[in-house]
């Protein structure tokens, strides 16, 4: 699935994550990542977003996140949810989310 | 307890005079505003942002407070504001020495002068044009460059263009995406690429948010009514990252201007330049083509549109241009 709006979800408040969504020219997932625990987390922080897409069927998107030291939870949610309004999709299927367990 | 609310500077004077004097004692001079918000502490204000078109400008935080974040909150703030007004992307004044709370924010650095940084966040931003803009990119040995609004393209403009190609081996004209004037970008680029086909060596770039735009260079809008105090701080920020960011992409050497004997703005710009270029670029003022005595400009161009004196525009436009304006103007 190809993502074709911008979507946007969280903040820059301690703890959370500002995820924005957007078109990608190339069949990607790109991630654009801000964060004070790059160094750390950072690799984490890609896998969590792109298997969050990836299990929502998105294969093309830009992403750019700006974190605050999110946890995976809140990570998931934030791109879920940013994902969701750019794809303008109100009905979420929670019992297929429940088993992603990413 | 502290509260957020938006401020309505234009309706509310006392809040107005409180807001102004919370700027003073930041040490912020005061702009022109859409939109602003400020965070009181029962009663009291203690931090304020504004926001004018796609630009957040005027953010200051009470030296008491700023251990508390507000800062996040403010641009959290703002940041809705734009998004709901389908604003996603935008730019961001602040002191160099502010940079770095606001790259933890997400926003970018495009540019800064000893006084002013200037970032943004979204996309494309200013890599994505860059990008674009290295696909373009000729051979040249020399290459130089043009900013111009073409509102619409003259004559004027094109010997401007001519005069520079015999200066160099490869030309870019840079059209101003700004949507401030009388005619549209998509027309004014379409008649300049027109108007310049016939030439080799030239190609027609749009300038986005990056070259003398109401972002970077607002002052240049407001022609001589700016304050020459901000239109020269913004000249310089307009002159540096064209030198510093757009120049070096395209192995730009030498950029062309346009004589405006008359404009105190157009005057500024180029001192500013020529101090920002230093040696390391040159800065070539092309005097203006003259026709029977009259000097061509895009200003009497647009008087002689208003007038509907269409010998006069024949005049001033070449063919290209005028063949437009018929259509546009007699349909």
């Amino acid at each position: 699935m190809e993502i074709l709006e911008k979507g946007i979800s969280g903040t820059t408040e301690s703890s959370d994550i500002y995820i924005t969504v957007e078109p990608n020219d190339e069949n990607t997932i790109a991630i654009d990542l801000q964060s004070d625990v790059e160094k750390q987390y950072g690799d984490r922080i890609r896998e969590v977003i792109t298997n969050t897409a990836k299990n929502l069927g998105v294969s093309s998107v830009k992403v750019t996140a700006v974190d605050s030291g999110a946890l995976d939870c809140t990570i998931t949610a934030r791109t879920l949810n940013a994902l969701q309004r750019a794809l303008g999709n109100e009905r979420y299927n929670w019992k297929e989310i429940e088993t992603w367990n990413v | 307890m502290l509260t957020t609310k938006r401020l309505w500077l234009d309706r509310d004077q006392p809040m107005r005079e409180r807001w102004l004097k919370f700027l003073k004692q930041n040490n912020l001079q005061p702009e022109e505003v859409d939109y602003t918000i400020g965070i009181f502490d029962d009663g009291r204000l203690i931090g304020t942002g504004s926001i004018y078109q796609n630009i957040i400008k005027l953010i200051a935080v009470c030296g008491d407070y700023q251990e508390q974040n507000l800062l996040t909150s403010l641009v959290t703030e703002l940041a809705d504001y734009l998004w709901t007004n389908d604003i996603t992307h935008y730019f961001l004044y602040t002191k160099p020495e502010n940079m770095k709370y606001f790259t933890s924010l997400g926003f970018k650095r495009i540019i800064e002068t000893d006084t002013v940084a200037f970032m943004e966040r979204g996309t494309p931003d200013l890599e994505d044009y860059l990008s674009k803009l290295t696909e373009v990119k000729a051979e040249a040995k020399e290459a130089g460059a043009i900013v111009m609004n073409a509102n619409p393209f003259t004559k004027g403009h094109l010997y401007l263009v001519e005069t520079a190609l015999k200066q160099c081996d490869h030309l870019y004209v840079f059209v101003l995406s700004d949507e401030s004037s009388l005619f549209s970008f998509e027309e004014r680029f379409r008649l300049v690429k027109e108007g310049v086909d016939h030439l080799s060596g030239v190609t027609v770039v749009p300038s986005r948010e990056y070259q003398v735009s109401q972002a970077t260079f607002p002052a240049y809008f407001l022609k001589d009514q700016a304050a020459e105090e901000v239109a020269k701080s913004q000249a310089e920020l307009d002159a540096t990252l064209f030198k510093e960011k757009i120049a070096p992409v395209l192995d730009i050497r030498i950029r062309f201007m346009g004589e405006e004997p008359l404009s105190k703005v157009t005057e500024i710009y180029n001192e500013a330049m020529a101090a920002t270029f230093g040696k390391d670029m040159e800065l070539v003022v092309v005097p203006r083509l003259q026709s029977e005595g009259e000097v061509i400009s895009a200003t009497r161009v647009r008087q002689a549109i208003e007038d509907k004196n269409i010998a006069l525009i024949k005049h001033f436009v070449p063919e290209t241009t005028y063949r437009y304006l018929t259509e546009r103007f007699t349909h």
